[in-house]
């Protein structure tokens, strides 16, 4: 990806591209390249803005490319407990993070418990191997793969959802697009 | 079994499509009066009474971005009105090839065989046209509207309008509004700290009537799927109707707007005129899910489950809501014993 590509993902970011140039963006030949540094920058992007001290913020998102690589992350493990200890974290970096572990996964795939629900030890067991534990809101939060069938029933419920406001709020091009993006990336 | 009650209420709907036919010209042309005054007269919420009207009713080329969460997805459309029908095809830009294309209430889907969904699982299958459409809502009294500037948006000219949320149980919008038709060519959906959720934006777009009519047909080889919008099965339940089960909370504002088809699931939508969520009931079944919240950009799926009649059950609800809103409206749910004892019999 040349500079001029960049510099207008970066654009839209901010929210100042310019037609011609997301045209460009959008007609280059790799999407994947095209997506994966949108990715990339949201997350920096957002570390920026809204995480508490830099240091953390460049910990985390290697923790989230760790995560999403499908590895073993101890380094977000500690990051974690030490703000659940001292409540740094202002939710919209796990926020982020939560969202950032849903790449690759498709819709649901990192699901948030809160304690005291039913089923929530199983679930901080079985998240304790796979993935980090994170705030969500005031909530403690466990993030947990869902497994095949319970993926499919919860893009189920976002398709059937999005139905409700496509044709029906009469939002046409918008709604459709929450519909195909519910199925989890075409 | 057709119960007279069931009958009734698709009348009722009939006429309020009926009612919608009649208005809608009436509004555009109410809109364009508006637009030959200058401009700069209207007001915030002038520009949303366009809006709507402006979305089905001009005719238009391009491609738009949608990104929620860290998803962006990019689709060609074209979109027609014409003898009181619309007509619009969509193109996946990215990912595997796919298009949907509509015609009238018509909908043929070609999606790629890529991803572990059923392909008929994609497809509008509810008759919920007319349901969101011929309520008018006081949009104002949930958000705060106001015209916050003058942008440039794919090559036209726009107007920002600012909806914000005047309590936390919604999220706040901006929409930019082309000035000539009143048609959101650019939204965005803002958490309370200014976070953006959603973002949906056309990078291309050409406004006019002048659209060749292959746009509008099929283009893509694979399997297709096609559906009739608002052909009511016969099981289906009707507008607004909540079986065996109460729901005690709903943020102010919120109506009861359509029921959605699914065969196994009893759900019911709710619209303050510019969110929806929807809230599922139905008795767990094989797939044990896991319960708490997801979310997805501006969507958020809360999963939450109780017992009835010593059966569990699960209440989910789905919608452009912050998880909170959505944890309380599913935990407000009260499920009918006697009810729900006939509903698991007839399950059967």
């Amino acid at each position: 990806m040349d500079e001029r590509l960049r510099e207008t993902l970066s654009a839209m970011m901010d929210d100042e591209a310019d037609e011609l140039s997301v045209r460009r963006l959008l007609s280059h030949d790799d999407q994947n390249e095209v997506r994966e540094q949108w990715q990339r920058w949201q997350q920096v992007r957002d570390l920026m803005h809204e995480a508490p001290g830099t240091s953390y913020g460049v910990d985390v998102a290697g923790a989230v490319r760790a995560a999403i690589d499908d590895q073993e992350v101890p380094a977000v493990k500690a990051a974690a407990t030490s703000a659940r200890a001292g409540g740094y974290w202002h939710w919209p970096v796990a926020a982020m993070v939560t969202l950032a572990l849903l790449v690759g996964f498709g819709a649901g795939a990192g699901w948030g418990t809160s304690p005291g629900e039913a089923g929530n030890a199983l679930a901080l067991n079985e998240a304790d191997k796979v993935a980090p534990q994170l705030l969500l809101s005031t909530e403690e939060v466990a993030l947990q793969r869902l497994d095949e069938q319970q993926l499919r029933q919860v893009r189920q419920y976002l398709l059937e959802h999005a139905q409700h406001n496509s044709v029906g709020a009469g939002r046409g091009s918008m709604g459709y697009a929450r519909m195909v993006s519910a199925n989890g990336g075409y | 079994m057709k119960s007279p009650l069931r009958g009734e209420l698709a009348m009722v709907r009939r006429l309020m499509v009926v009612l919608w036919v009649l208005l809608a010209p009436a509004m555009a042309v109410h809109a364009e009066n508006k637009q030959a005054e200058a401009p700069s007269s209207m007001t915030a919420m002038d520009w949303l009474e366009r809006l709507g009207p402006a979305l089905n009713m001009t005719s238009y080329e391009g491609v738009f971005v949608y990104a929620r969460g860290d998803r962006v997805h990019s689709m060609r459309i074209a979109h027609r009105y014409r003898n009181g029908q619309v007509e619009e095809r969509l193109v996946m830009q990215d990912g595997g090839s796919g298009e949907i294309v509509r015609k009238g209430m018509d909908v043929v889907c070609v999606l790629p065989d890529q991803g572990r969904i059923r392909l008929d699982e994609v497809i509008p299958s509810g008759p919920f046209a007319e349901a969101f459409t011929s309520q008018l809502m006081p949009v104002s009294q949930w958000y705060q509207p106001a015209l916050v500037g003058e942008d440039r948006v794919a090559g036209y000219d726009v107007v920002t309008v600012d909806l914000t949320a005047k309590d936390n149980d919604r999220y706040s919008h901006r929409l930019w509004v082309e000035k000539e038709t009143g048609l959101l060519v650019k939204s965005h959906v803002r958490d309370v700290d200014e976070t953006v959720l959603e973002h949906f934006q056309f990078t291309s777009l050409e406004i006019t009537d002048d659209i060749a009519d292959e746009k509008f047909e099929v283009q893509t080889e694979g399997r297709e799927i096609t559906r009739h919008l608002g052909d009511p099965e016969p099981q289906q339940s009707s507008v607004g109707r909540m079986t065996g089960w109460t729901l005690n909370w709903r943020p102010d504002g919120y109506m009861a707007a359509a029921t959605p088809s699914s065969s196994n699931g009893k759900a019911v939508a709710f619209s303050d005129g510019l969110a929806t969520f929807s809230v599922f009931v139905e008795p767990v079944k094989g797939v044990k899910m896991p319960t708490g919240a997801s979310r997805v950009g501006a969507s958020t799926v809360y999963i939450h489950e109780v017992s009835a009649a010593e059966r569990p059950f699960l209440i989910v609800v789905v919608g452009e809501i912050p998880p909170e809103t959505a944890r309380k409206v599913a935990r407000s749910v009260s499920i009918d014993d006697a009810l729900a004892q006939g509903w698991i019999a007839s399950d059967h």
